[in-house]
């Protein structure tokens, strides 16, 4: 072939469809056929500034010595030439020693065979792409016109490679970006945060073809999950090197390689890519994200474009997290919010019940105490027979129920803010309580044990509503346990931030509260006695409700009732008892 | 006891008669007004040695009539004596000398008013 027709050859091999690699590798048996050259080589420069031996032609020997090591810019003739960008020839004769780099000892053996010599820089006019290395064991001295062509072929090999990169640089980008698109979705969905780190894990490591990645997270954010979501697996001594290098970027607020931290690497962690970043959030750093791989694994994009990646998967995964935890405590301040409309609701409820109650209490109370009334005249009367003064008792008597009902019903409805509230002592209320039940001959076969906190500090309340609490309390769990049983009374304290009760206990034996009904029981006239007028649980709540206070009830059906009672304890009351 | 004079207040016909038997048979004697003015009217004109008064009435209720009572005569005993307990809390209702919540068993109104008079 006449240079004319190999450059044809060339261009058209260039403009094919073929793979990079294949293009390359067609050009340089080309040349080595047409033009009587032994050895073609592209050494190929690198980011890291050094040239490695990529491609050769077919009968190629030396360049398994090349591949042996990778020659600095500037370094031997490889790396002048690209450096100064200006080929260069040699004859035999005047060809320096290992193409003066001293790491290709091998070359010693192997140089004797050639001839002549020839480097073209692989360039455009702005960028270096390699060096395309030609040697002959035929041609005593490389012609001009030689020179000429392959300075040609070089240029158009140098588009080839070009090509090349953008190709691959554009596959990694929407690698990256299919990552990163897929993380998106993920984070605006809104699944819990172990399940959404589980998948992040996932898909990074299969995008970046990591064997293992891990997210540490400050444990506040968690929400009482676990601190650390991790995806694959790495040999344990690993782990070591990777908690130093969290450590460390969550100090210097930057993502950092393991050599970043470790400038002389142990032998074993040879081979193997770490690098960490911080997740920040608004309060700082809240976490690190961690990714940990073996760097011979094709395709494994970290080890040059990974400290982006990282850092984009970071920012994604942080603003997941912020969102996640917004979304939880918004879930939680929903729910706070459902509950307070249910307590207006409720509160509502009972208002309009209590004015109706309130207007119906009134009609009928002055009916009431005239039937009554005169029922009483009419028993204080001599003369009626035995029958009749009965009647009469029976009427007085319902009267006084219907009134009795009619008062509790008008204390509920109203507001009663009868007695002052007062510092009061409330294990001397409950011991006053005890024995007024003690003394009662129906409470014989109950067992009445106490459990006090001596140390309690006076509570702040009107106790004689305290103690219709607590006797209603009693009388429902003797009620319960059929007038047979143990009732168990403890006092203490609860002191859960930022609020600080007193607590009274009491816990029967008396089989529990039905499950279906356990919801009404503080509903005004709900009642499972026969006689109960409905007002007692509901009152106490009331009343406990009024000093800020709460009623709490455990419930264990088979064996017994709790009804915890909780009152407020202030800051002030407290200091003055140390006092 | 003959000769204690008390004015019940009340605009039911069936309480005025009762308390009326109740304190007769006590041996007091007993007048009666319907409603409030009727009450200051007989307040005004007659001495009583104890007025019992009923709150909710028509015309001129128990406590306005109570405070135009004691205006005139600032030592007139009064007892309150209502339904509702709530109007012990509402302070116009404290010139009054004693509360009874009203009720079937008479015993505690006979007892405030036994009370009041022994006093004075």
């Amino acid at each position: 072939m006449n240079p004319v027709e190999i450059l044809g050859k060339i261009i058209e091999i260039s403009h094919s469809n073929l793979e990079a690699n294949s293009r390359i590798s067609a050009i340089l048996n080309i040349i080595s056929q047409e033009m009587g050259f032994e050895e073609v080589i592209v050494f190929t420069y690198e980011k890291d500034k050094r040239l490695t031996s990529s491609y050769m032609n077919r009968k190629s020997t030396l360049f398994k010595i090349f591949s042996a090591y990778r020659c600095h810019i500037g370094e031997g003739i490889i790396g002048s030439v690209a450096q100064k960008r200006m080929p260069q020839s040699f004859t035999k004769r005047d060809v320096p020693l290992r193409l003066g780099c001293l790491f290709y000892p091998e070359l010693d053996d192997h140089l004797e065979r050639f001839k002549s010599f020839l480097f073209q820089p692989i360039t455009d006019d702005s960028f270096l792409y390699g060096v395309l290395f030609l040697a002959s064991a035929s041609k005593e001295l490389i012609q001009d016109h030689e020179k000429i062509l392959t300075s040609i072929i070089a240029r158009e090999i140098g588009g080839v490679l070009q090509v090349h990169k953008l190709h691959v640089s554009s596959k990694r980008k929407i690698n990256e970006l299919a990552t990163l698109s897929e993380l998106g979705k993920l984070l605006t969905s809104h699944v819990e945060l172990p399940l959404l780190f589980q998948t992040i894990g996932l898909i990074v490591t299969k995008a970046t073809e990591a064997t293992f990645f891990t997210i540490r997270l400050e444990h506040k954010f968690l929400l009482n999950g676990p601190e650390r979501f991790s995806y694959g697996d790495v040999e344990p001594f690993i782990k070591d090197y990777i908690l130093k290098l969290e450590n460390e970027v969550w100090i210097q607020k930057k993502t950092l390689s393991i050599r970043n931290i470790m400038p002389v690497l142990p032998e074993m962690l040879n081979g193997y890519a770490i690098y960490s970043t911080p997740i920040i959030s608004r309060d700082g750093v809240i976490g690190t994200v961690t990714i940990c791989g073996t760097k011979n694994r094709m395709g494994f994009t970290f080890e040059e474009d990974g400290q982006g990646l990282i850092n984009n998967i970071a920012n994604y995964i942080t603003n997941g997290v912020e969102n996640t935890i917004l979304t939880s405590k918004l879930r939680e301040l929903i729910k706070e919010l459902n509950k307070a409309q249910k307590r207006a609701i409720e509160q509502e409820k009972l208002k309009s019940l209590g004015e109706m109650t309130a207007n119906i209490a009134h009609e009928i109370k002055n009916p009431l105490v005239v039937i009554g009334g005169f029922a009483n005249r009419l028993l204080k009367k001599a003369k009626l027979t035995h029958g009749e003064s009965r009647y009469a008792e029976i009427i007085v008597k319902e009267v006084a129920r219907l009134e009795s009902i009619l008062n509790v019903v008008l204390r509920f409805a109203k507001e009663d803010e009868s007695a002052p509230c007062k510092p009061c002592n409330i294990n001397a209320c409950l011991d006053e309580i005890v024995y007024l039940f003690n003394a009662d001959p129906g409470w014989e076969k109950v067992q009445i044990e106490k459990e006090y906190d001596c140390n309690l500090p006076p509570v702040v309340c009107d106790i004689e509503q305290v103690k219709q609490v607590i006797i209603n309390i009693m009388l429902n769990a003797y009620e319960a346990m059929f007038g047979e049983g143990k009732i168990h009374i403890k006092t203490g304290r609860c002191e859960k931030e930022p609020d600080r009760f007193l607590t009274i206990s009491i816990t029967d034996t008396g089989g529990g509260i039905d499950p279906a009904i356990i919801d009404n029981i503080f509903n005004p006239f709900f009642t499972t006695k026969e006689k109960g007028t409905g007002l007692g649980l509901a009152i106490s709540n009331k009343i406990i409700n009024n000093l800020r206070g709460k009623i709490e009830i455990i419930n264990k059906v088979g064996q017994g009732a709790t009804f915890s009672v909780y009152l407020p304890l202030k800051n002030g009351d407290y200091k003055e008892e140390l006092i | 006891m003959k000769g204690t004079k008390i004015l019940v207040v009340d605009d039911e016909e069936n309480i005025r008669l009762l308390y009326k038997e109740e304190l007769e048979e006590e041996g007091y004697d007993v007048e009666l007004a319907s409603n409030g003015l009727e009450a200051f009217e007989k307040a005004k004109e007659n001495d009583f040695d104890l007025i019992v008064m009923d709150i909710k009435m028509p015309v001129m209720d128990g406590i306005q009539a109570l405070n135009e009572i004691k205006k005139v005569k600032k030592d007139q005993p009064i007892i309150l004596c209502s339904a509702y307990g709530e109007f012990k809390q509402d302070f116009s209702s404290w010139v009054s000398d004693a509360y009874v919540v009203k009720s079937a068993d008479t015993d505690e109104l006979k007892r405030t008013i036994k009370d009041l008079l022994n006093v004075k």
